[in-house]
């Protein structure tokens, strides 16, 4: 998985275009990772508040 | 009775109610909720391969964002509120005291002022990733044409758009977890007085005793 999108100039040389796309099945994933292991957290180990 | 009146901290308060956010803050945030979830939306559909016309959609709530973002630092200026964001000793005890309570699996009967540890540090985070992408963003606008300007995508040698880029980008990626995190925490059960208050303004004063140290947040009793 590429971290970064890149193209070539008319001259042959690598220009940066931007952040890679693939990278949003990443974030998205962290993110759905952050909510499953907090909701299995309060769930199953956090003691009970208030 | 319901007159109201406005403690030197913030706190408007009426027989059982306390007031958390003016509704102009409120219309602050869900107008920036809208445009955030339209600007995610038309950047990442595309690649997605939902094809549409994006990019007039994109830009102009960007601008409508920019616009949000200006009002929202005007009236904390103007207001004199910069203070109630300010993370200091006690919210960083207040961390440390998660912390441990996670650590330890105890339970924290925790009291904060008006904005908590966390609440604190995903408005500071949301700041930092929003105000990136519409800094990067307003940059960008001079590489299309307006009603107001034309194209100039020779504003910046090359290198230079290739940073706008990469921090546009990178922070559009930030936003899509933490949008993912604000939007679970506040259907949490727990976090549902803070999702009320933030559509109908208010907490009752039980929900004030529960969750909040008067020393630190102080309203009219």
């Amino acid at each position: 998985m590429e971290l970064f999108r890149v193209s070539r100039d008319i001259y042959g040389r690598e220009v940066l275009q931007g952040m890679s796309w693939d990278l949003l099945w990443v974030f998205f994933g962290l993110g759905c990772a952050l909510i499953v292991g907090h909701a299995l957290y309060r769930s199953l180990l956090a003691p009970k508040q208030r | 009775m319901t007159t109201s009146s406005r403690t030197n901290s913030g706190g408007t308060a009426t027989a059982g109610r306390i007031v958390r956010h003016a509704l102009p803050d409120r219309l602050f945030h869900w107008l920036s909720a809208a445009c955030v979830l339209t600007l995610l939306g038309t950047a990442f559909f595309p690649i997605l391969g939902i094809e549409f016309g994006w990019v007039t959609v994109h830009w102009v709530t960007g601008l409508v964002l920019m616009a949000a973002v200006a009002f929202h630092v005007v009236r904390v200026l103007v207001r004199r509120k910069l203070g109630s964001m300010r993370l200091g000793v006690a919210d960083v005890r207040d961390g440390l005291a998660i912390v441990n309570a996670t650590l330890r699996r105890k339970a924290l009967g925790l009291r904060t002022g008006k904005y908590s540890f966390a609440q604190k540090l995903i408005h500071h985070a949301f700041a930092v990733v929003v105000l990136t992408t519409l800094i990067t963003g307003g940059l960008m606008l001079a590489r299309i044409d307006t009603p107001w300007w034309q194209r100039n995508p020779y504003l910046f040698r090359d290198a230079t758009w290739s940073m706008v880029y990469v921090l546009h980008g990178l922070s559009a990626l930030f936003l899509v977890t933490m949008v993912m995190m604000h939007i679970y925490f506040a259907l949490r059960p727990e976090k549902r007085l803070f999702t009320r208050a933030m559509i109908r303004g208010w907490i009752t004063r039980q929900e004030f005793d529960d969750h909040h140290d008067p020393q630190r947040w102080q309203v009219d009793r």
